[in-house]
């Protein structure tokens, strides 16, 4: 049996220009409505004063962690961390609660406010361009990058790619792979010349979050179940006590009309 | 996350009366039935097509992806040059502009008074016959001359030069004067051609960029050359009044004050030949006029240039002598939109001196590998008729150096107005939107009230076509052929990759239509679009099916790249003439020379235009995709000038020229000179047919004043100064 390779995406900030052909292309090769996106651009902007300036971009969609705290945040199961790397959402799962919302250090999932519960699919967000990975294409964003800010393939090749870039030119890079350890790792990886946290990038432990708030969570069952017999121990009483009072009103009005 | 764009931005689109569709959800789909019948496409009408861009002039292979009929999306094809399986954001969103809600896809005849968008739809039979009737009129009665003619780079042009040409008329505009016309003829004067193609080798250490935004104006193949070759350690100084994109990405960024980039050059010149750092043997052997440019050089010195440019002596000198000590793996960059002050002219032929004296020649520069159609066939013609009407655009009569085929388009508005030497009566304009590129809108309307009849040719209701007496409604480029373009030993094609919607019909089907009716049928003889190009393929060998499936073929016999690199330039001396005698003939300087460019007043601020990403010149705008990814259009201004003037970001303001005012908002922003204020062109529309984008931004023309260079004929687009108070 063949092994299934990690695939990923390497994002360098140095070369991106912020032309934004990878939102346009997601947003035509997913049939991304006309005023939602599942990628967007971070960064400093310009920074400094005249003349001496700074600008740095990073675009950035789904990080596709391998502890995805939004599948452990999920109650119902609907995301998916696949062996070859893509975190998938599965929207018939979905209930809406928003929990992965709040879980995700990198602000990626986004709800749906427009649609009703009926309607389904809730949240959006990067799926990996399935339908083209798995047929012979890079993901829509990385195929049309024209400065080849964005590149795509096997997660492993890639941070050798992205040490290989670092360690040629120094002076150009920050000495650091973001994603390779970050939350335990993501299958988006970035390099870059502007300090990761002013491209918007959260300051992760390699311990995944989720694996402290997995324990937590492990205890939610548990704690649930005993909190509800307590809850139903209270419902009952309080359901004695108005029955008791309900009996004793109508005993009352009964001796009023005598 | 800090997003500089958020998904608050999105929400614009999604209030907007024009309805927040995603791109599946336009119109009915139309197979392309060339495809189907070829078998491209199945049955269903899925599959690909290969086919080639149109959002911008550089012209990407693309690979269209059709389902059920309907293009889905467009992928670069990796086997053409100039898309390297890339596009950029204009290229992605091109179905948009094909799926616009806002197409003109009817004939339209003008109902009510010209500018009121009053219009109704008309048969083919009936718009065609009309234009070639008012045509025959206005040359019956005025003469052919009296009917004006403008097209912007494309395709489809010969057919449209065979119209205008066998039609009897001299004048033609095209947008180049707005554009590159001090390349063009500099690059003419010294190489005897009108653009050198760069070559971004492995080995190119040093590249000089004026103005050329490359990251923000983008070029596919250029753009991620560039970047490339930023990624190998190659140095890039970048001089702009304004920290654009590529200002950002540069080892070196010079706010240089604007018109004075001459200066800048012209010290480089200085010190490379006093302090004899240029190659003596390629300048003895190659070059004509040494030691004319030596003699007006000499007084040029850094020293000099410092105070016009902001430049220290130290920083120009060192560029001189890294840009020297690279060669000849060094590049000094012409620029595209080239004109930008009176002396633009000068700029651009001290530019392509520089790299002469270098002798970077077959290293970092070449001959262009050409998109000329000669290796192609094309349908048998009569000559043309004899002209001997001026033209109206004053070549050869008052601009002697500037090439026929690029024309003064802004000359030829100026004299429709003046009714000097002649009084025009008609304008066919096609792809074209002079009323948003021409400066001056006003006097452009001016223009237009002078003429009996305006026809335009687009694919939606632009500013211009809103003016119309007639709209021809055109197939956008992805539901039609045009002429084919060989590049280098390939040649590609674009091909409908679904059929037009509604009534629109192809360039070379209308232009036909139109040239029959005029009785002008022997220039345009072939029986269909397809026709046409099998015309075209005959004396190579390639059939018109291989070139579909593929999007190109290459040439059996191939030509020789290495012959164009070699040493020969088809100037007068056929050397690179430093010194230029047909300059000198006409009364001009010979040799480049300064000349003082205007300077703002004070409290005027110069006005600057550039490019973004996410639009082409006039024509993109109202591509909602495009639409929903561009930045708020503002008028930028320097932080601390606007602070000064009490002014700050979403302060909405009104900026005034001596020619008109607009109101905008305003950002105030450290990426800019404190003299200077920019705006992105190509918002403010007139039109209320373009439902995206009217309403948005203010339009630069309404400021810019028309002021043309004597020698090139360039538009001097960065000359008219503004002021600004809050509105």
């Amino acid at each position: 049996m063949t092994e299934i390779k990690q695939h990923a995406f390497l994002f360098d900030a140095t070369r991106c220009i912020d032309c934004r052909a990878c939102m346009v292309a997601c947003s035509v090769e997913n049939n991304i409505e006309m005023d939602k996106t599942r990628i967007w651009v971070s960064g400093i902007g310009v920074k400094g004063e005249y003349p001496d300036l700074q600008r740095g971009t990073m675009v950035y969609h789904c990080m596709h962690c391998d502890h995805p705290d939004c599948m452990s945040a999920c109650p119902v199961g609907a995301y998916t961390k696949a062996d070859d790397g893509p975190v998938t959402y599965n929207p018939d799962l979905c209930i809406g609660c928003r929990y992965c919302m709040n879980a995700c250090p990198f602000g990626v999932p986004h709800f749906d406010y427009d649609k009703g519960i009926i309607e389904g699919a809730f949240i959006d967000k990067c799926t990996f361009c399935p339908q083209r990975i798995y047929n012979g294409q890079e993901p829509a964003c990385v195929q049309t990058c024209p400065t080849d800010a964005l590149e795509y393939g096997e997660r492993d090749e890639l941070i050798k790619k992205a040490h290989a870039r670092i360690a040629a030119r120094p002076n150009h890079y920050i000495d650091h792979v973001y994603g390779e350890h970050e939350n335990g790792g993501t299958s988006y990886l970035i390099i870059s010349h502007i300090p990761f946290n002013e491209l918007g990038l959260p300051n992760l432990p390699e311990t995944p979050v989720n694996e402290v708030s997995e324990k937590v969570m492990e205890m939610t069952i548990p704690f649930a179940i005993g909190w509800g017999a307590v809850l139903t121990g209270v419902a009952a009483g309080v359901n004695l006590y108005n029955k008791k009072k309900e009996k004793a009103q109508v005993e009352e009005k009964a001796e009023e009309s005598k | 996350m800090t997003k500089t764009i958020s998904r608050r931005d999105f929400l614009k689109l999604g209030t907007a009366s024009v309805g927040a569709f995603a791109v599946g959800q336009m119109l009915p789909p139309m197979v392309a039935k060339a495809a189907k019948d070829s078998g491209v496409l199945n049955a269903a009408g899925d599959g690909h097509i290969s086919s080639m861009c149109e959002m911008c002039v550089w012209r990407c292979g693309l690979i269209a992806k059709i389902v059920k009929g309907r293009v889905v999306k467009l992928d670069g094809n990796p086997d053409h040059p100039h898309s390297r399986g890339n596009l950029c954001p204009r290229g992605q969103s091109g179905l948009m502009n094909t799926y616009d809600p806002d197409r003109v896809l009817t004939p339209l005849i003008r109902v009510g008074k010209r500018g009121e968008g009053k219009f109704r739809p008309a048969s083919w039979d009936e718009a065609l016959d009309l234009v070639a009737s008012k045509m025959t009129e206005i040359k019956n009665k005025y003469g052919a001359e009296a009917m004006v003619f403008s097209s912007t780079h494309n395709l489809s042009q010969p057919l449209f030069e065979n119209l205008l040409y066998a039609f009897g008329s001299p004048n033609y505009g095209t947008q180049r004067s707005l554009c590159f016309n001090a390349m063009i003829v500099a690059n003419t004067m010294t190489y005897g051609m009108e653009e050198p193609a760069r070559i971004y080798d492995d080995k190119l250490k040093y590249i000089l960029l004026t103005g050329r935004n490359l990251l923000e104006a983008i070029s596919t193949s250029e753009t991620h050359d560039l970047i490339m070759a930023i990624d190998r350690g190659a140095k890039v100084v970048y001089l702009d009044p304004r920290y654009t994109k590529t200002a950002s990405k540069a080892t070196e960024w010079l706010p240089i004050k604007p018109g004075n980039d001459l200066a800048f050059h012209l010290a480089m010149l200085n010190v490379i030949i006093s302090e004899n750092l240029y190659n003596r043997g390629f300048v003895e052997k190659n070059t004509i006029g040494f030691e004319e440019l030596k003699k007006e050089v000499s007084r040029y010195t850094p020293e000099w240039a410092a105070p016009l440019t902001g430049i220290s002596v130290e920083t120009i000198t060192r560029i001189a002598h890294e840009f020297a000590t690279a060669a000849p793996h060094a590049l000094a960059h012409n620029g595209w939109r080239t004109s930008n002050f009176v002396n633009s002219f000068q700029t651009q032929r001290a530019i392509t001196i520089l790299n002469a004296l270098i002798g970077n020649w077959g290293v970092t520069m070449t001959a262009g590998a050409g998109e000329e159609s000669g290796t192609l066939g094309a349908p048998s013609q009569p000559p043309y008729p004899r002209v001997s009407a001026l033209r109206l655009d004053g070549v050869p009569w008052k601009y002697p150096v500037v090439p026929f085929k690029i024309g003064v388009f802004q000359e030829m508005r100026d004299n429709i107005v003046s009714g000097d030497p002649y009084q025009a009566h008609g304008w066919f304009i096609s792809r074209q939107n002079p009323v948003m590129s021409l400066p001056d809108r006003g006097k452009t309307l001016k223009a237009f009230e002078k003429l009996d009849f305006i026809v335009t040719m687009d694919i939606i209701l632009n500013d211009t076509s809103w003016f119309s007496d007639v709209v021809l409604p055109e197939a956008s480029y992805l539901e039609r052929y045009d002429p084919l373009v060989p590049i280098g030993d390939k040649v590609f094609i674009r091909q409908p990759v679904i059929e037009p919607q509604g009534e629109a019909k192809s360039a070379l089907w209308i232009y036909k239509q139109l040239g029959e009716r005029l009785g002008l049928g022997d220039y345009f003889q072939y029986k269909d679009e397809e026709d046409y190009l099998r015309q075209q393929l005959a004396p190579t060998g390639v059939s018109l099916e291989e070139i579909k499936e593929k999007g190109f073929a290459e040439f059996k016999e191939i030509s020789h790249a290495e012959e164009a690199a070699e040493l020969a330039w088809s100037t007068p001396s056929g050397k690179i003439e430093l010194y230029s005698d047909t300059l000198a003939k006409v009364g001009f300087s010979g040799v480049p020379t300064w000349e003082e460019p205007p300077q703002p007043e004070n409290g005027q601020f110069y006005l600057l235009t550039g490019k973004v990403a996410q639009s082409t010149q006039f024509g993109t705008q109202n591509n909602q995709l495009l639409h929903k990814y561009s930045d708020e259009p503002r008028l930028w201004m320097n932080a601390q000038t606007a602070a000064k003037l009490g002014l700050s970001t979403d302060d909405w303001v009104e900026a005034e020229s001596p020619v008109g005012k607009i109101h905008i908002r305003l950002l105030a922003t450290q990426a800019i000179r404190p003299d200077c204020v920019y705006m992105t062109p190509g918002y403010g529309h007139i039109s209320k047919g373009l439902k995206t984008a009217f309403g948005i931004g203010a339009a630069d023309s309404v400021l810019h004043v028309t002021y043309t260079d004597p020698i090139s004929g360039g538009q001097a687009l960065s000359q008219t100064f503004v002021t600004v108070k809050k509105a």
